[in-house]
């Protein structure tokens, strides 16, 4: 008795390895190993883009139409506080002091509630995804369910996102926020469903002074290579080697 | 080995080579075909609707091609349809459907043209208090071509 | 809302992310790789004086692994795709080797326990009836070989699993530490100290808990109490502790002296923000009255009665601390905007999915688990026996 079952768990065993793994393996390792170079849809060749964005920083005068727009665009929760871009307003007082702030990202403008005389000096800086080069969201997701894409945008898979919001802790400039309608991260895409069929992000439309500038890094006569060309540029927090693709132009060193 | 030990590696190996095969069955088949993501999500996220046409889409001759040519000389040429009138892809694709009115409030105009001390000085800013009497920004400026009362 | 903020902190900072779920969840796997040392001390380092508890600390440690898992899960926002953290694992993220070290170690223990407590099964097998029989005769294998040259076998594989055993516990839960450790966007964070510092914490932690179960034991059943065991244990918590609280201080102190970018806000942090669980509790409560207690545990002589006051003070103390600790790692480091130029306020939720209910109810599971475990497989002969030998060999 003891001996027939002994007999049956070593050929059933033997059977069962023998059956599953093979193919099993194969498949699981080989096939999800190799990375195609196509791209997803034929319409747009991802590899012949590698997108980039300049802020200017010294144009901005805050009206919040970008972050309004993209609410818009990308239905992000008009009414909670979770944004994919906004405008922060630096104030350095007189006694030294430096005031930051972003109500609901800028979205209703600003109001002047410091007196004209205690303000040294003043101005607004936009923010976004900075779609990193080496993006520390990417890095940190466990699952594989954030990524960049060929031509540079950093995106997030709202079918495949468990949710555990590392990515967000890992952003350091804040970027993300949790979409609790789906249970996952959510993020700015540079509008990856108008850039990808030849529009500009809806925030980069909206700027009525052309203070946020889009374009294609591979393309040497866009707008976004033509500024990096000519002007002495910045990025936000260079020292965390995150070498992010939006580029400022007339960046304080308190902006962080 | 022991025929229990025997019988525990057994135990072991069977849930390990379950777990390979459920795993092969579950993982998406676009996964990896780009890189260690669901490849599918590209295209899905590609899908996502157009909300803001963007101004050409006005200039139609059917549409608003007189509108848009003055506005297309003013110094208003900068400020997108849309970032006064709202996302109007809906009513591109279909004129039955109305974009919401555009706000023609003071405090609408006075986002961008209130004085506030943060902007950059020679964008042309008023003193809400002092300017216009609590008018309209429109009983004198035309928006769509502003510096003409 | 308003007062919760000090300062700028990015707009999308308005919710903090990580709730007391995610306190929970280091807290429990460090309890686990502290009980399961613990246990090692005997199975791996051959310390007689533990063996009395050895086994109990091994289904200590099942136990609360049982529910290691739980915090996370409920935190997650599409908690049924928590699986493909085991299915797609990204290798470049910190956290996705966690399905696999996790199922690993529980392999590890599960075959420990069973290994340590595999005469029981077979005997408990053949003398009994009924469900009872199939039961035992499941957790049995079906074999029912304890010859001589069966359990030599069995002790062999125990100890390799044991050695193996201590280095999967130190990964697994320095390995916690390093997902906190690692990411570079938050200073209160970003330490190659925050593994080791995990470690000792858990180890901590872990025999402190073993020391108030097993005061907790002998309570209920009324054992005598085996004072060399209780002494030893204490001892190595004295040990660990100090090492815990040395690395701790030393992250502060390296902080504060580098002085770098980030010194401001966290001088916010510390001054404002967590100044009382990190040092009333975390320092002062957690560490150093433990610390002069468990020294003077060890320097005085007779006293039997005070010294195990002092003993079971100093372990309530831990537990506590250790507990703050995480709190002050997990909660604190998201108090602080990544702006550096503010803070945020956490506050706790009573139910609710991330709620503090949710939590205890994590928190009492283990202890029910333990319960129900060694309802079936007792480890209590160990402590009357060994007793009574030492009782003996002392007279």
């Amino acid at each position: 008795m003891k001996l027939s079952r002994r007999d049956f768990t070593k050929i059933g065993s033997k059977i069962v390895i023998g059956a599953a793994t093979g193919p099993v393996i194969i498949d699981a390792l080989v096939k999800k190993a190799q990375a195609s170079e196509s791209s997803p849809d034929g319409d747009y060749d991802w590899n012949k883009h590698y997108w980039g964005y300049v802020v200017d920083t010294t144009k901005c005068i805050g009206c919040g139409r970008c972050a309004n727009a993209c609410k818009r665009e990308n239905e992000v929760p008009f009414d909670e506080p979770v944004y994919r871009t906004w405008i922060e307003r630096y104030r350095k007082l007189k006694d030294g002091e430096m005031k930051i702030d972003s109500p609901n990202a800028g979205i209703d403008g600003f109001t002047d509630d410091i007196p004209e005389e205690e303000i040294n000096k003043a101005f607004y800086v936009p923010k976004i995804c900075n779609h990193c080069e080496n993006a520390p969201c990417v890095q940190v997701c466990p699952v594989g369910a954030t990524y960049t894409t060929n031509d540079g945008v950093i995106l997030v898979d709202f079918e495949y996102c468990i949710g555990c919001r590392y990515c967000i802790q890992a952003c350091p400039y804040g970027a993300r926020y949790f979409n609790l309608e789906k249970g996952t991260a959510d993020k700015c895409t540079w509008c990856y469903h108008r850039i990808t069929k030849g529009l500009l992000p809806a925030c980069v439309q909206a700027c009525p002074v052309g203070a946020r500038k889009f374009g294609d890094l591979k393309d040497p006569e866009s707008i976004v290579n033509k500024i990096l060309d000519k002007e002495r540029i910045n990025v936000l927090k260079p020292d965390l080697g995150t070498k992010p693709k939006v580029y400022y132009l007339g960046l304080d060193r308190e902006v962080r | 080995m022991q025929p229990h030990l025997k019988k525990a590696f057994t135990l072991l190996a069977i849930i390990i080579i379950a777990f390979i095969f459920v795993r092969s069955i579950a993982v998406p088949d676009s996964f990896g075909e780009y890189g260690w993501y669901r490849g599918d999500s590209v295209n899905e996220l590609r899908n996502q609707p157009v909300e803001h046409a963007g101004s050409q889409a006005c200039s139609d001759v059917d549409c608003h091609k007189t509108l848009y040519s003055i506005w297309s000389e003013s110094r208003h040429k900068t400020v997108n349809c849309e970032t006064c009138h709202g996302p109007a892809e809906k009513h591109v694709s279909n004129v039955r459907i109305m974009p919401e009115p555009a706000n023609d409030s003071r405090d609408f105009c006075g986002l961008c043209h209130y004085k506030r001390v943060a902007r950059p000085g020679e964008f042309p800013q008023i003193d809400p208090v002092t300017h216009g009497e609590n008018l309209r920004c429109a009983y004198c400026h035309n928006p769509h071509k502003p510096w003409f009362v | 809302m308003e007062s919760l903020v000090w300062g700028y902190v990015y707009p999308n900072e308005a919710e903090i992310q990580w709730s007391i779920l995610i306190v929970l969840y280091p807290y429990i796997t460090g309890l686990v790789a502290g009980a399961f040392i613990a246990s090692s001390l005997y199975h791996v380092f051959g310390n007689k004086e533990i063996k009395p508890v050895a086994r109990f600390a091994l289904l200590t440690a099942l136990a609360f692994l049982c529910v290691a898992m739980l915090p996370l899960l409920a935190h997650l926002g599409n908690p049924l795709r928590g699986i493909e953290i085991m299915f797609t694992p990204h290798l470049t993220s910190a956290m996705s080797g966690f399905g696999y070290i996790f199922s690993f170690y529980f392999i590890v223990v599960v075959l420990e326990v069973w290994l340590a407590f595999r005469v029981d099964i077979v005997k408990t097998a053949l003398n009994s009836r009924g469900w009872k029989e199939l039961l035992y005769s499941a957790l049995a294998l079906f074999s029912y070989d304890i010859s001589e040259k069966a359990l030599e076998a069995d002790e062999k594989l125990g100890k390799k699993l044991a050695i193996i055993g201590i280095p999967s516990a130190a990964f697994l839960h320095g390995y916690v530490g390093f997902i906190f450790g690692g990411i570079k966007a938050n200073p209160w964070w970003s330490t190659p100290l925050m593994p080791i510092i995990f470690l000792m914490s858990a180890i901590v932690s872990g025999i402190a808990l073993l020391i108030l179960l097993y005061l907790i034991v002998i309570k209920i059943k009324k054992y005598p109490l085996n004072y060399n065991t209780l002494y030893s244990l204490a001892h190595y918590l004295w040990i660990f502790l100090i090492v815990d609280v040395v690395l701790e201080l030393l992250e502060i102190i390296s902080m504060k002296y580098e002085a770098l970018e980030e010194i401001e806000i966290i001088e916010h942090l510390l001054a404002e923000k967590i100044a009382f669980t990190f040092y009333g509790i975390q320092l002062t409560m957690g560490a150093l009255i433990p610390f002069i207690l468990l020294l003077l545990v060890g320097v005085m002589k007779n006293r039997d009665k005070l010294k195990v006051v002092m003993v079971t003070i100093s372990s309530v103390f831990i537990v506590i601390g250790v507990f703050a600790m995480r709190w002050n790692v997990v909660i604190g480091g998201q108090e602080i905007s990544k702006s550096l130029a503010g803070t945020l306020t956490y506050e706790p939720v009573f139910f609710g999915q991330e709620g503090v209910l949710l939590a205890i109810i994590i928190l009492i599971l283990p202890l029910i688990i333990l319960r129900v475990i060694t309802y079936i497989l007792p480890p209590w002969k160990d402590m009357i026996e060994e007793n009574e030998e030492a009782v003996v060999s002392s007279e």
